[in-house]
């Protein structure tokens, strides 16, 4: 018998849920997979209907939820089985090695900046790189750092220890081992979030072949001030083309390197010419790629096109419910970075039902001008120079129009996580058609199993508001059956 | 059939009004005011007041290429192709028609082969290879004889593709059965609403391929091919021979090392996928692999590709126009922008079309049928 309660997921529900427990004086463990707590809100720039900054409401949760007498932090941490039931279940646990002592780092970054390998960076949606030993974002908790083992050179038996070394704490331990422990509680709580549809598989959007369509959780990533911009507003054909003159600059650097130690050397003149042709080749390309980046620096036309994979029975019936909200929030932010920016929304439906939602709608078109196209986006054509077209009938004056664009952001359809299944299987809960845990409409946060509750996006497509009254019920459904059960 | 049954039976009430399949639609892109989606909606409306009639007077109907883009792209998955296949027939009853084009002779040809008519179909046959009377395999020819009639002043061959299929067959060993009295197999009439005449031309093709002991049926046109798969046994149920298409055959072949493709010249292709064997036979990849598979020859794909091609312009002979011509010329423009020399296709019809607008064009395209390709790549050796 426990009177604990294991909450599952990081994000906004999961903490909401934890704090309103602990609050309670519920002993808590919050289980998180990735190596910060956060989730997906942590990842957005600002919140709708008001604009405030995501991370500046979160960060203060995230601190208030690590330093709570009452809770437990397990990052990093996967639940493996689940016995039991309410009031007694054993939850194991694995927590995987860091490879960094939790309780001596400082995060100072100092091993991050010296590390010599270089990834995508999967909290920028991988439009930056980060190194093998990371800290998931800037403001995640726990404020430690993580060695990634599948790209650190370590484990790849390379020669490398830079970062051990570094270290001033001594934090770096490249023999540390997963911890596998059982934990006993008497409820839990689901909050295991939800996934970004990939649009790709909607070929006619151009997505992944185009470079300027972009997801809205990148475009939030490009808004961000820890972004990969740092908030400059950028087309990503632009970074790319950055990216390009970078490497190319890099080339030229050693090329003119290798042709000063050639003529020094005195080797023969055909290799000399050889290597002055290439050099003269390679600057040329530069000049075409900084012109081709100056051509890309002025943002102007953003698109916006909804229901990208949500009201589709080719891809999921159900609505993402917070598609049309976030793209007038994006719309709006976008415009207050660049004033002479112009939006344009396709959307299906409006769907702004939620409380000052339809007020925030009106403000967007009076206020920032963003230009409301009823009509759903047929296909994202590849104009001049590899700019977006944008292809829809506009449902009011029935024509069947093109425009280009210098980015088009997709409204992606949440789709339930990628562990959700089988963390169902595990727990034994039911899922509804469209794999979210299923739920009676009058019992929005009970599960099938007794004791197991359920909040935010994994019961359904939700905004941040209602994530967090679901977490609040659930916390107050986990504490009558704690104190009748536990 | 009521037209309201037709709106239940092919889910037409579950169209969200997005506007989906009108801005994915070719001819809405260049003919001002044809909608799929207001189609749709007028014999929903039509139905609604007891205006079916007048709805069936409708000409826009015709324009419509049933080339299933629209059936691709709609997220409410409405059977929008099988919606206008049924308003033809309807529409065709009150004795409103399509207007065919080359003054009809298609579908007078079409209509000659209901009754006794003796053709001389096997004439080709004989000269390019080994036939048989009777046995495992069938050649179903279709309209390649008359095509090459008809459209020998465009320099096209149809019956070239023909003849290159059957030497290939008789090089893997199959002498097919080619018949004098294979009928139409009917597709143009089904898309242009005379199901009746559609269903004595099936009857009579099902019952011919029975006499000859055929079990499987082979098709280079993937119009017959549809039409044999699909709507044969909608109405007479399951077929008792097994429908092939050629590609997806000499592939099999190919693949055993049975045939080998030998190198060809140089040359940079593209392939445009008809839309009866892509969005509605679903063999995309098939005549992909054949392409690459013969060595000297290199694939570029064009913008809009696989499930996403665009139609060559026109379906059953109906309706064909300037608007027609328009998409025909953007499709090879798409082409051409691939940096291809040649634009391969695997229809006799989208080869008859594309050939037709190039000929009012300076563009410097080659339209080829993948059929005559491939056997200058098998046979030469």
């Amino acid at each position: 018998m426990s009177r604990d309660v294991l909450v599952i997921g990081g994000g906004i529900a999961g903490i909401q849920a934890s704090l309103d427990l602990a609050e309670q004086g519920f002993t808590v463990y919050l289980v998180e997979r990735l190596p910060s707590i956060g989730g997906k809100m942590a990842q957005l720039d600002k919140t709708f209907p008001t604009n405030d900054c995501s991370i500046c409401i979160m960060g203060p949760k995230l601190f208030e939820v690590e330093r709570h007498p009452n809770t437990q932090l397990l990052t990093y941490t996967d639940v493996e089985a689940v016995k039991g039931g309410a009031g007694n279940f054993t939850v194991t646990v694995r927590k995987k090695a860091r490879y960094v002592d939790e309780a001596k780092c400082t995060a100072c970054g100092l091993c991050a900046e010296k590390c010599p390998v270089s990834v995508p960076d999967v909290f920028n949606m991988n439009m930056d790189t980060r190194s093998a030993i990371y800290k998931y974002f800037p403001q995640g908790i726990p404020s430690v750092y993580t060695i990634d083992d599948s790209v650190c050179r370590i484990f790849k038996g390379k020669k490398c220890n830079i970062c051990a070394k570094i270290c001033e704490a001594k934090a770096v331990n490249y023999e540390q081992k997963d911890a596998v422990f059982d934990l006993n509680v008497g409820a839990i709580i689901v909050a295991t979030g939800f996934d970004v549809f990939d649009p790709s598989d909607i070929k006619p959007y151009g997505y992944g072949t185009i470079p300027d369509v972009i997801t809205a959780m990148e475009f939030e990533r490009l808004l961000n001030a820890s972004g990969p911009t740092g908030g400059h507003l950028e087309r990503l054909s632009s970074l790319n083309t950055k990216a390009e003159i970078e490497q190319l600059e890099k080339q030229i650097k050693h090329a003119k390197a290798g042709l000063k130690r050639a003529e020094k050397n005195g080797q023969n003149s055909d290799k000399v010419d050889e290597v002055k042709k290439r050099l003269a080749e390679m600057n040329e390309s530069l000049d075409g790629l900084k012109a081709k980046e100056a051509s890309l620096a002025e943002l102007r036309d953003i698109a916006f096109v909804q229901c990208v994979g949500s009201r589709d029975l080719r891809y999921n019936a159900h609505c993402c419910s917070y598609g049309c909200m976030h793209s007038v929030k994006e719309a709006v932010v976008a415009t207050e970075h660049e004033s002479e920016l112009k939006s344009t929304i396709f959307f299906t439906d409006m769907r702004a039902y939620g409380k000052e939602f339809h007020e925030y709608c009106l403000r967007g078109g009076s206020e920032y001008g963003i230009h409301f196209v009823r009509g759903r986006v047929a296909e994202i054509a590849q104009g001049d120079g590899g700019r977006p077209v944008v292809w829809c009938e506009d449902m009011d004056t029935r024509k069947v129009e093109q425009h280009p664009f210098d980015l088009v952001v997709l409204a992606t359809a949440c789709v339930p996580s990628q562990g959700s299944a089988s963390l169902a299987t595990m727990l034994g809960f039911n899922l509804d058609e469209s794999g979210f845990v299923k739920t009676d409409p009058n019992k929005p946060v009970d599960t099938s199993v007794q004791g197991i509750f359920v909040c935010g996006c994994a019961q359904g497509p939700m905004d941040i508001p209602s994530s967090v009254s679901l977490a609040s019920a659930a916390a107050s459904m986990a504490v009558q059956t704690v104190k009748a059960l536990g | 059939m009521s037209i309201q049954d037709l709106i239940e039976r092919t889910k037409v009430s579950f169209c969200q009004d997005c506007g989906v399949c009108t801005g994915s639609c070719p001819v809405s892109r260049v003919l001002p005011g044809f909608s799929p989606q207001q189609m749709v909606g007028k014999f929903v409306l039509s139905a609604d007041l007891g205006l079916e009639d007048e709805a069936l007077s409708d000409r826009d109907m015709w324009s419509c290429l049933t080339c299933a883009l629209c059936l691709q792209r709609c997220p409410s998955k409405v059977e929008y192709l099988e919606f206008v296949r049924a308003v033809r027939e309807e529409a065709f009853r009150t004795g409103n028609k399509a207007t065919f084009a080359h003054d009809g002779v298609i579908e007078t040809i079409v209509n000659m082969q209901r009754g006794g008519l003796h053709q001389n179909k096997t004439a080709w046959a004989r000269e390019a290879g080994q036939i048989a009377e009777s046995g495992e395999y069938y050649l179903f020819v279709g309209c390649l004889p008359y095509f090459d009639v008809l459209f020998r002043d465009m320099g096209i061959s149809s019956l070239g593709s023909a003849s290159h299929m059957l030497k290939m067959l008789n090089k893997l060993g199959i002498e097919p059965v080619v018949s004098d009295e294979e009928r139409c197999c009917g597709h143009d009439l089904l898309w242009s609403g005379n199901v009746d005449v559609f269903k004595e031309l099936a009857a009579f093709n099902i019952e011919m391929i029975k006499r000859c002991g055929s079990k499987k049926v082979i098709f280079g046109c993937p119009e017959g091919y549809v039409a044999f798969k699909a709507y044969y046994p909608l109405y007479f149920g399951e077929l008792d021979f097994e429908v092939v298409h050629f590609y997806d055959l000499v592939g099999e072949q190919i693949k055993d090392g049975a045939l080998k493709l030998s190198r060809v010249e140089e040359q940079t292709v593209t392939y445009h996928d008809p839309c009866r064997l892509g969005r509605m036979a679903g063999i995309y990849e098939a005549p992909r692999e054949l392409i690459a598979g013969m060595p000297g020859m290199t694939l570029v794909e064009m913008e809009r590709n696989r499930e996403n091609a665009v139609c060559c312009g026109v379906s059953c002979w109906a309706n064909c126009s300037s608007y027609s011509k328009q998409i025909q010329m953007d499709r090879l423009k798409e082409a051409e922008a691939t940096g291809a020399d040649a634009l391969i296709t695997a229809c006799p019809k989208c080869k008859i079309h594309f050939t037709c607008a190039l000929s009012s064009s300076d563009m410097k395209m080659e339209v080829k049928d993948l059929t005559e390709v491939m056997a200058a790549s098998a046979l030469e050796h």
